[in-house]
């Protein structure tokens, strides 16, 4: 008997999940709303970064996070360490899977403040939430901790991992809260797509979640530059070549037609 | 104004590789070093990662060493019979060099090398080459004793089987020899990550005891033919030329590489050997300030030196 109720129990309390996930998820998609301006950002040869202004409609009383990532990746980089105690060198490679190449996060105030732990967790808010699901070529904890930090130090100096509290702006108007924010798109962030989501927080939990995305492109000579560099990678090397030969005669003709050299 | 640069995947004012260019070029055309060992890493701290600053700048280094090379070939200062001997040397020995990076880095301590190979080996031509050229500008009677003392070295050189006359040298030496000074360099560079150029400047005064001008042309057209190989090499293999940040750097090089040349006409042997050997002790220090100070970083990119 007890084996026979099991399905039609759990069946039961999936349906009541689905049903309240239904209607949780129904409210948030009618209420909060993102928008990013710029969803396709084309790169050319003038091109020295972007802004991202992102804006939408969220619940009044309610804190706002706003996530910019893309999609998680491996990394391998060089470790520096003292060697015989006096001389920094290289001392091996890390190995870092499971981070994104780029993680901009902004909140109206302070994400330990506005959110529990495991909120942070679970939608990867923050960086100890990215901590705990990458993973390093080191078992020591202490270790990983330690060049977890510089990893994201590294990242921070590249641009290409920010946080920042307080600039995305609030405004109540007809029951409803809305919100902006303008940031700045770094020229190092590489080519690819990109996921804007916008969490609305309240009582230490997420309640609602929005997605956008951008997409940053090569366009032009820049991708047809890039793509023959990796698709034709030998007629490039000889285009570079003869193109480097051909500008080092022209410039000792000019010099030798001006008399320079005689 | 920026430029954004598609394999390097960054943005950087075109002012800046233009004006590094023409420094470097300007040392190439005087010295007839390819300069890499000062390019390389001033494109890093200008956030080219790594392996693109390298590749890049021995396609750059191709046009500053035409132009250069042409600009001493004008005034018949190019030794081609001596650079090619260099040349099947320096081959040789590139593909030694390589070999030997791998075991080392099975073994797991290649970086170790590299950087103590780099700083002795610019340490102690730079050095010798610093208080030799003095000596030799303060007194004559010094070089005298000097050349007694390698008289040994001379006969040895001069009993070697296939001697050969090298006329714009206007020096004779058996054809092993600048292949076998070539290989050495080769291996060297290989290890070093560098293309040479202040090694073999040196090798080809105290050794094959060419005249400096000549050095310099002779130089100039053996770093051509190198550069050209590694350039291939690198976008061949590794995908790494950034051809656009090549051609900013080289519109200031092959510039600067005949701007050196024309100045490097006025100066003396001694003066040009004197500010080469000045410059080299200054990348020496530089180089052990990196290896001794607390790095702020202490991750890079992947790749490169």
């Amino acid at each position: 008997m007890k084996h026979r109720n099991m399905p039609y129990r759990n069946f039961v309390i999936l349906a009541v999940l689905i049903l309240s996930g239904l209607f949780v998820s129904g409210t948030a998609s009618a209420q909060l709303t993102a928008t990013a301006n710029h969803d396709h950002i084309t790169v050319d040869f003038f091109y020295h970064g972007s802004t991202i202004s992102v804006r939408g409609v969220s619940d009044p009383g309610t804190d706002l996070i706003i996530k910019m990532t893309s999609e998680d990746g491996n990394h391998t980089l060089r470790k520096k360490g003292k060697v015989g105690g006096f001389l920094w060198m290289n001392v091996g490679e890390l190995e870092v899977e499971n981070v994104p190449k780029v993680y901009f996060l902004h909140s109206t105030r302070n994400v330990d403040d506005i959110l529990s732990r495991n909120e942070m967790d679970k939608y990867v808010i923050g960086y100890p939430a990215i901590k705990k699901h990458v993973k390093m070529n080191t078992s020591d904890e202490a270790e990983k901790e330690r060049w977890f930090n510089e990893f994201v130090k590294f990242k921070e100096t590249s641009n290409l991992y920010t946080t920042s509290t307080g600039k995305i702006s609030v405004m109540d108007k007809d029951g409803e809260q809305n919100y902006y924010i303008l940031t700045e798109w770094p020229y190092q962030a590489p080519p690819g797509k990109y996921t804007v989501t916008v969490y609305a927080v309240k009582d230490k939990k997420v309640i609602e979640t929005a997605t956008s995305n951008v997409l940053v492109e090569q366009v032009g000579m820049v991708k047809s530059f890039a793509n023959m560099a990796k698709n034709n990678a030998a007629l490039y090397g000889i285009i570079a070549i003869l193109a480097a030969l051909t500008a080092g005669f022209g410039v000792g003709l000019v010099f030798r037609k001006n008399g320079g050299a005689h | 104004m920026y430029l954004y640069l598609p394999v390097a995947l960054t943005s950087i004012n075109i002012l800046i590789p233009v004006g590094l260019g023409l420094v470097v070029g300007l040392l190439s055309g005087l010295f007839g070093v390819g300069g890499g060992f000062l390019m390389t890493p001033l494109l890093i701290m200008f956030g080219i990662p790594s392996t693109v600053a390298a590749a890049t700048d021995s396609n750059q280094i191709v046009a500053a060493s035409t132009s250069g090379t042409y600009a001493h070939w004008k005034v018949g200062n190019v030794d081609f019979k001596m650079g090619l001997y260099l040349l099947v040397g320096g081959f040789a020995g590139g593909l030694v060099g390589v070999e030997f990076i791998k075991m080392l880095r099975a073994m797991g301590n290649a970086d170790f090398v590299i950087k103590i190979t780099y700083v002795l080996m610019l340490g102690i031509v730079g050095a010798y080459m610093f208080i030799e050229s003095l000596s030799s500008m303060r007194k004559k009677e010094v070089k005298e004793v000097e050349v007694q003392k390698e008289s040994k070295v001379r006969s040895f050189l001069k009993s070697l089987p296939l001697q050969t006359h090298f006329e714009k040298s206007g020096v004779t030496h058996s054809i092993l020899v600048p292949i076998f000074l070539g290989c050495m360099v080769g291996i060297l560079a290989a290890i070093m990550g560098v293309g040479g150029g202040f090694l073999m400047v040196p090798i080809m005064f105290y050794i094959l005891r060419m005249p400096m001008h000549v050095i310099v042309g002779t130089s100039l057209f053996q770093i051509l033919f190198t550069c050209i190989e590694v350039t291939f090499l690198q976008s061949y293999t590794n995908h790494t030329v950034d051809f656009t940040l090549a051609v900013l750097l080289l519109i200031g090089s092959t510039i600067g590489a005949q701007a050196g040349a024309i100045f490097g006409r006025k100066l003396k042997g001694e003066q040009l050997k004197i500010l080469l050997a000045v410059i080299v002790l200054a990348v020496t220090v530089k180089i052990i300030f990196e290896l001794t100070l607390s790095p702020s970083l202490l991750l890079s990119q992947a790749g490169g030196h």
